[in-house]
């Protein structure tokens, strides 16, 4: 797999291999393929079609909503920025961004952690790593819902878990009674769920790095730790980045997990934003409050995703 | 060439303009729901959605539309929906949809959340000389919001008290009687408890605690809202804590997602010899425990004197419906005493009109069943449900975890669900 920098890609296509010399370069370039300017446009509109009425229009209509109070079944009054004012006050809402914030701050370094450790074993000499890397995937590839439902079976009070500490001799754990130990159940199946995915991305960035430069640093005496500092993961970081993105922005947004598992208890020491909103509106039926927490939501995932597009200048290499 | 150039762009503006107008009149359109003389029907077949769970909720509901055709063989309805647990959430957005049915139905007399879509039912009542005291007036009265009928109900589902019948006997326990008290129960619960069984299986949100209070004669809830500062509502949530914790009959409730009923789970499979739910689980558990092993009793109560909690389940017609008289004949057929009692034949749900009762009682009950549903449907606490029920589960499901756990007294957990609603 090879990453280019988006900004850089345009010039080199442009640049390289399609752009035709010559005075006509300008045309050209807005028609590369030559033919009527339909053609493009017909090619395009069936995505543009999707984009609007599946992300477009909910997000704008989400937008206006969160100004309004309005109901399932019910009219809808404009109520200027009172809910937003609201969210401020709101405990309840509060409380669900400290629980996804430090399910953000375990999960997303945990995942991309455990990730570049298997990505990493898995490119040893290992017999049968291609079927171990099927079988890491396979977490990422079954649905969420099915995977936690047999976790909160392993996890309950009798489950096979306790069953197994009490037959060491050790004292069951109030998995899905504590607080604590519920977010850690919910922080951990959601790690297993997803850690496939990131895997097979950065595996395949530890893949795309030249064999020769990894004996150049042998030949230069560096060792395994100066290596994997020095070559490995400034030519990883691509892939890295990309998966760190993806995965801050599925961390915010979590829901099944806490959904399926614990129905964000107890009391509401797993209750995530999504959870929330998603309660909010189809629960207590307050679909404008519920648009208010989705559009700030929105906001607090486009704040981190820029940061770390401003940030990556620092520490991703692209060459 | 200039001109020329100006011009193509500002046609491409329009077109474009034209694209996305195109498109955002397209997403509109989804969006919003209508209504005419066809809304909610297929042909001559009314749409009903409502809750199917599995191979038994569609062989209910075949059932009641097989018990409606034989009333009135005109009558045709076709139905879809989704399991109970994601039912009530979907159901607004279904209503309000453009393929909105006409037919839907309730659990428990939940309809006070959802009559902005439902066509209040009286005049159609009285238009076709529907007697309606043929129906328990507690269950009339919990499927009415400020005095307008929204739904019939087709099932008395007042919840009582299911017994495992060959546990008692192992345990060498008198199977309960119509009469029995609190403390009856509890020692009952205790002398079943062993080699892994628990004597009793907690249920989850606020079911359990309006059917204690009703048990009393106590409501628990009213016009305002559930009455969460009433001590008999407080006492029956510190018994069922008291249960687990203090008698050590029952599992204590753990974090769990709403709509899952472990306490069944623990039923059916053996794992608990008493649970507390609706007669329709009946149908369910006499499959999985064998029709001869499971018996029900009154709720238990202080005195011996048990009043009944009705959560009957009825049809309702959305507000979209195109031909509301069709949809409310289907209604009157499969609820009337006909229909009603040729679905005794295959269901073991209880008949909401009270002159079907004979029928049930020979076809899936027994006359000792039918003794414990006349007291409790004869005589039991009308209670309104409140128009946030919904919400209110979910929050007693949340927090009355941490009564369990010791992390919070009954006290606490009440004030946390308060605390909660008033956000």
């Amino acid at each position: 797999m090879t990453f280019v920098r988006l900004d850089s890609a345009e010039d080199k296509i442009s640049d390289r291999a399609v752009a035709p010399q010559g005075p006509s370069k300008g045309r050209a370039r807005r028609r590369p393929l030559g033919g009527p300017r339909w053609v493009g446009w017909a090619f395009v509109l069936p995505g543009l079609i999707g984009l609007a009425v599946f992300i477009v229009i909910p997000q704008l209509a989400s937008l206006i909503l969160g100004f309004s109070n309005s109901t399932l079944l019910g009219g809808t009054q404009f109520t200027g920025t009172e809910n937003f004012l609201r969210l401020l006050r709101d405990p309840q809402f509060l409380n669900s961004v400290v629980v996804t914030a430090i399910f953000v701050l375990i999960y997303v370094p945990a995942n991309i952690a455990i990730s570049m450790a298997m990505a990493l074993w898995l490119k040893t000499r290992l017999a049968g790593r291609n079927w171990l890397r099927v079988i890491f995937l396979i977490p990422a590839l079954s649905p969420m819902v099915a995977n936690a439902a047999v976790f909160r079976l392993l996890f309950q009070q009798d489950g096979v878990v306790n069953q197994a500490l009490t037959g060491i001799g050790l004292r069951p754990i109030p998995w899905l009674s504590d607080g604590n130990w519920a977010l850690a159940i919910v922080i951990g199946v959601s790690v297993w769920q997803s850690f496939g995915y990131n895997m097979i991305v950065l595996g395949a960035g530890i893949d795309s790095i030249s064999p020769d430069v990894i004996a150049a640093s042998r030949i230069d005496g560096a060792g395994r730790i100066r290596r994997f500092f020095s070559i490995t993961m400034p030519l990883v970081s691509p892939a890295l980045f990309f998966t760190t993105v993806l995965t801050v922005i599925g961390a915010w947004q979590t829901f099944a997990q806490a959904y399926v598992i614990t129905g964000g208890g107890p009391g509401n020491s797993t209750m995530t934003i999504m959870l929330y909103l998603y309660q909010t509106a189809f629960t207590n039926n307050q679909l404008g409050y519920a648009s208010a927490i989705a559009t700030v939501l929105f906001v607090i995932i486009a704040i981190f995703t820029l940061f770390q597009l401003w940030g990556q200048r620092k520490w991703v290499h692209y060459d | 060439m200039k001109s020329r150039l100006a011009h193509t762009r500002s046609r491409g503006r329009v077109g474009a303009s034209i694209v996305v107008a195109g498109v955002l009149a397209l997403g509109l359109a989804a969006c919003s729901g209508g209504s005419s003389s066809s809304s909610g029907l297929d042909g001559n077949t009314l749409k009903m959605y409502t809750w199917i769970g599995g191979k038994a909720d569609k062989q209910q509901w075949s059932d009641y539309i097989a018990g409606g055709k034989h009333a009135d063989p005109k009558m045709a309805v076709s139905f879809t929906g989704p399991p109970i647990g994601d039912y009530y959430t979907k159901l607004p957005t279904v209503m309000k949809g453009s393929s909105a049915p006409c037919l839907v139905t309730f659990q428990n007399g939940r309809v006070n959340q959802y009559v902005q879509g439902l066509e209040p039912l009286d005049a159609l009542a009285k238009k076709n000389k529907l007697d309606l005291s043929v129906y328990s007036s507690a269950m009339l009265e919990q499927l009415s919001v400020d005095g307008k009928l929204y739904s019939i109900p087709f099932n008395a589902g007042p919840t009582v008290m299911f017994y495992n019948k060959k546990i008692f006997k192992d345990a060498g326990v008198a199977e309960p009687t119509n009469s029995w008290t609190t403390d009856d129960f509890i020692a009952a619960a205790k002398a079943t408890t062993k080699d892994g069984v628990y004597g009793f299986a907690i249920p989850q949100g606020s079911n359990p605690i309006s059917t204690l209070m009703a048990a009393d004669g106590y409501p628990w809830a009213d016009k305002n809202g559930a009455r969460f500062d009433d001590p008999h509502f407080r006492e029956a949530l510190q018994l069922l804590v008291d249960l687990s914790n203090k008698y050590k009959v029952a599992k204590p409730l753990e974090a769990a997602a709403g709509g899952t009923f472990p306490d069944i789970d623990a039923f059916s499979t053996g794992q608990s010899a008493m649970e507390m739910q609706g007669l329709w689980d009946l149908q369910h558990e006499q499959q999985a425990l064998g029709k001869d092993n499971v018996g029900i009793a009154v709720i238990p109560s202080k005195s011996g004197t048990s009043k009944g909690f009705i959560g009957g389940s009825g049809f309702g017609i959305t507000k979209t419906c195109g031909d509301k008289q069709k949809a409310f004949k289907a209604i009157e057929a499969m609820t009337s005493k006909d229909g009603l009692e040729f679905v005794t034949k295959s269901q073991a749900s209880v008949p909401a009109r009270l002159d079907a009762l004979g029928a049930w009682s020979t076809n899936a009950g027994s006359a000792e069943f039918a003794t414990v549903i006349k007291q409790m449907t004869g005589d039991a606490v009308p209670s309104p449900v409140p128009s946030n029920q919904a919400q209110i589960d979910t929050l007693l499901t949340q927090y009355e975890v941490n009564a369990f756990s010791g992390k919070s007294t009954v006290a606490e957990v009440l004030q946390q669900v308060k605390a909660g609603l008033a956000q």
